[in-house]
């Protein structure tokens, strides 16, 4: 039976699609971008979470595993400040935990998003997820693109909106910043336009990586040729290494997050497509 | 005591310390000021005796006025229906109508002072509405709240406390359409209304209150009539539209809704609480009415409900009730039966019965202790009261419509919790035995880390998990038919409500650890809400959890309050969204809902307490995380940005 590890379980997103949605976040990602600010959902292995906040260093955790932190520990914290990052879930789990919201989030114009991570790292779980989801609630997939071809089609068909997102057009930069080749996120991307189905495109801006004009003015074109007409901007955030002390690592994102993100909304106008920039500081 | 009060009855004594109280105080208006009747002396003990001595003895509080009728008779046209009712009467209650009498003629006489001082230093028009209110009715807008003014000062005067202002946007829509038929423009209006609104808040620290802000100046927005007619009207919008605008903490907003209640009225309610102000309070006129109705309230009183200060339902002019006469605390019970019976029970449903015993129990010992109680005599509340001119009786005297008494269930979350985590490590699991979690219990887990953290584990009511919600139902259930329809000295009865009030602290406080994982003294869940340590499962499981039971039975009132971080209202997709929520709640039959946007202060808090905010949500980016699992420079980072946003 197929099964997958959920790292997080959103009742109440607000920017994951339209209506009131039910995000699930599945752990795991092929790509390792240097802006990531969900360090939990790169692995595919389960590890530790700790909270910071609210720990009396009784030192209970050590002791149980032996000098560092491990399942044991998270059973002795007498303030339950520790937790897998992960829990293992099958489909038939899973429905059964949104079943009982499905209700609300229906009359509310949602339903419910697959992120991550990489939703499309675990395409039989998404897929067997979302068919069994079929007729039954609006389905949406929020998505690097990075999957063969086949899972990307396969996965489409059962799948009623995508969040898209577009990183870097240049190839030799898209792995230095990602660690992998934009190769089928584009092929995918284009899968996505002749589908018809609907879509809205996300565009992370990152100071100095993807926020450059001629990556813009690339993304803008790619976009425009595809006869994709809005995209949304994301301003980078710094408060995206928040999450990287608690699974145990060093946030070192490799471009100077001080300088605020330039939108350039004028280069996407000038291809026809109009852009929305999201919350966040950025400069036109 | 004076010569004047010595051997006179209750009625004359507290009549008598009303003028004396009146007599002492000076007119006085603030610059800019349009409504006048402000206390003069800052060194003055509001509440005073009848020889003018400091005193901090309260009088009945907690219920509303009949302003609608007040309005439409003036003060004259009340002194003439005390008359006559004086005159047919047997000369039984010739004691109350010549307090009210005294009250309500030593009130005309401040009024008339006031106007003599208005003449050279207060605005001409306060001078000129001053010739015909209070004595008559108010024929425009501005009149009808010089008049409520008059009344909120006089009743502070007479040591009323938490007197709420009820259904505004009904009892004043009157005066507010006769001035725009006069040719007033909407403008105009809505400025005085504005005024009149920012004129609340001047003098709060006179008040008697638990807390700064807990003065009762709430009002009531909407309803449907039991025809099921929206009764929201021009004025409500108004209303709502001027807090929105002033982000002032009075007055307070109650909006009644419904399913039927259209969306975008919704909207507006969840931009006034992006202000952080924690209002507008939403109750569900599906639910409370049928809910007041099975109380025995007349249908057509039921329809007219408002919240007494907080959220107590109660009927505008009609109800003397005692709203909050006392407190049932679940937790303190469960705690008690566990000491108690939990060895000697073979099974959880075992248990369950000493738990339902115990309920059962603690809501007869509230309705025993408190079957005869009454307010101090109050003359001059009477006046507004239907039913007490009436009959010539004075509310002390049991003389209002309606006599009910509520009482606040406390802690419903951290009581079903426990019993959940009884449930699971004892009989279900058998991870711990009986002897070891009474052990741990006692000893505040000193030396029980590991089973804490097994407690703080198991199901929690938030989170949409029947296992605990289930526990939750059987305790309101008994609670609920305990304690509803108990009859009272007063010919009322009493109503079960799911309040806590400031008892999430004070019955907390002295209680020992809890199988939830609660230690010992800490506090409980506000009002009807998850634990502190109950993280819920998130905002809709929430909702889900609290709307399970039948809220009918449970119109005392109590709401569920819930903490969004303001971030989640930053743009109108966020906002849409927790209209959303609000409706799904209602939809779900929820009784009451309280919608905080959480601001510095509170994460100020969270800093230095994190155990207290376990479920506070910080809406960062792109994602969403819980306040305290996040380090503290990052904290710090929100904590300014928020600053910023101020």
């Amino acid at each position: 039976m197929t099964a997958a590890l959920i790292f997080s379980f959103e009742e109440f997103s607000l920017h994951d699609g339209p209506g009131m949605r039910a995000t699930v976040f599945l752990k795991g990602c092929p790509l390792r971008c240097a802006w990531c600010h969900n360090p939990e959902g790169q692995r595919f292995e389960n590890e530790i979470i700790k909270s910071q906040a609210g720990c009396e260093n009784c030192g209970a955790c050590l002791k149980a595993g032996g000098g560092r932190l491990d399942e044991k520990s998270v059973r002795v914290c007498p303030n339950r400040l520790l937790r897998m990052s992960g829990e293992s879930y099958t489909p038939e789990r899973l429905l059964e935990r949104l079943r009982r919201l499905l209700p609300i989030l229906n009359d509310a114009g949602g339903g419910v998003t697959f992120s991550g991570g990489e939703p499309l790292a675990h395409p039989d779980f998404l897929y067997e997820c979302l068919a069994q989801l079929e007729g039954r609630t609006h389905r949406a997939v929020q998505t690097s693109g990075y999957c063969e071809e086949e899972p990307f089609r396969h996965v489409l068909n059962q799948t009623d909106f995508f969040l898209y997102d577009l990183k870097l057009l240049d190839p030799a930069l898209h792995k230095r910043y990602t660690g992998a080749d934009n190769t089928p996120i584009l092929r995918n991307f284009r899968i996505l336009c002749d589908s018809g189905k609907p879509f809205i495109t996300r565009i992370p801006l990152i100071p100095g990586v993807t926020d450059t004009e001629q990556n813009l003015t690339d993304v803008a074109r790619f976009l425009c040729h595809n006869g994709v007409k809005t995209a949304e901007l994301l301003p980078y955030n710094r408060l995206a290494g928040s999450k990287y002390a608690s699974v145990g690592r060093r946030y070192a994102p490799g471009f100077d997050e001080t300088v605020i993100p330039q939108a350039r909304t004028d280069i996407f106008r000038s291809f026809g497509v109009e852009p929305k920039v999201l919350w966040g500081d950025h400069v036109d | 005591m004076s010569e004047e009060a010595r051997g006179q009855s209750v009625l004359f004594r507290d009549a008598l310390r009303f003028r004396v109280m009146l007599e002492n105080e000076t007119p006085k208006i603030f610059p800019f000021d349009r409504f006048g009747f402000r206390r003069s002396r800052e060194d003055f003990a509001y509440y005073t005796d009848e020889n003018g001595n400091r005193s901090n003895q309260w009088s009945a509080g907690n219920l509303t006025p009949d302003y609608k009728k007040a309005l439409k008779l003036g003060m004259e046209g009340l002194r003439a229906e005390i008359l006559e009712k004086a005159q047919t009467d047997d000369g039984t209650h010739d004691a109350f109508y010549a307090a009210a009498l005294d009250t309500l003629d030593a009130a005309l006489s401040y009024a008339d002072k006031y106007r003599g001082f208005a003449r050279n230093h207060a605005p001409e028009e306060l001078y000129r509405a001053l010739g015909r209110v209070p004595r008559q009715g108010p024929e425009t807008f501005y009149e009808a709240c010089v008049f409520l003014q008059f009344l909120i000062f006089t009743l502070r005067c007479n040591r009323n406390t938490h007197i709420g202002l009820g259904r505004f946007d009904q009892y004043m829509l009157p005066f507010w359409l006769a001035d725009l038929e006069r040719g007033v423009s909407e403008e105009t209006l809505f400025e005085t209304l504005e005024e009149f609104f920012i004129s609340l808040n001047f003098d709060t620290d006179i008040y008697q209150g638990v807390q700064q802000g807990d003065n009762g100046q709430s009002l009531m927005l909407g309803g449907y009539d039991l025809s099921g007619n929206d009764q929201f009207n021009a004025l409500s919008a108004a209303v709502m539209r001027a807090s929105l605008e002033l982000r002032l903490i009075d007055p307070k907003i109650n909006l009644r809704v419904s399913r039927k209640t259209p969306a975008d009225r919704y909207l507006l309610a969840t931009r006034m609480t992006k202000q952080g102000l924690g209002f507008p309070q939403y109750s569900n006129d599906d639910v409370v009415i049928p809910g007041l109705i099975r109380l025995g309230y007349a249908p057509e009183d039921a329809a007219d409900y408002t919240v007494a200060a907080c959220w107590e339902f109660t009927i505008p002019g009609k109800g003397a009730e005692i709203v909050n006469i006392d407190k049932l605390a679940f937790p303190n019970v469960v705690r008690r039966e566990l000491f108690a019976h939990l060895e000697e029970c073979d099974t959880f449903e075992a248990l369950m019965e000493y738990m339902k015993l115990g309920v059962a129990y603690e809501a007869g010992e509230i309705v025993g202790r408190n079957r005869e109680r009454r307010y101090p005599a109050s003359p001059y509340l009477s006046i507004f009261i239907e039913g007490c001119v009436a009959t010539g009786r004075d509310v002390s005297d049991y003389g209002a419509k309606y006599n009910n008494f509520g009482a606040h269930g406390v802690g419903i979350a951290n009581a079903a919790d426990s019993l959940a985590a009884v449930r699971e490590v004892i009989y279900e699991t058998g991870d711990c035995t009986k002897k070891e979690l009474l052990d741990a219990l006692e000893k505040n887990f000193e030396g029980y880390g590991a089973l804490r953290n097994r407690l703080l584990g198991c199901p929690k009511m938030g989170s949409n998990d029947d296992r605990a919600d289930g526990i939750a139902g059987i305790l309101l259930k008994t609670y609920a038919e305990a304690m509803n329809g108990k009859p009272n000295a007063a010919g009322g009865i009493f109503r079960a409500g799911t309040g806590s009030a400031h008892e999430y602290y004070y019955s907390a406080r002295n209680l020992g650890a809890t199988p939830d994982g609660r230690k010992s003294g800490e506090m409980y869940g506000s009002g009807f809400s998850p634990s502190l340590t109950g993280k819920p499962a998130g905002p809709l499981s929430c909702i889900r959890s609290f709307t399970k039971y039948d809220m009918t039975r449970l119109v005392n009132g109590g709401p569920l309050s819930m903490e969004l971080h303001d971030s989640v209202f930053r743009d109108e997709e966020g906002i849409e969204k927790v209209a959303q929520l609000v409706m799904a709640f209602i939809r779900l039959g929820g009784h009451q809902l309280q919608l905080n946007s959480v601001n510095r202060d509170v994460l100020l808090d969270a800093r230095e307490h994190p155990e207290a905010h376990r479920d506070l949500i910080v809406r960062v980016w792109g994602w969403s995380g819980y306040f305290v699992e996040l380090d503290k420079q990052y904290q710090e980072h929100i904590i300014r940005r928020t600053e910023f946003q101020i």
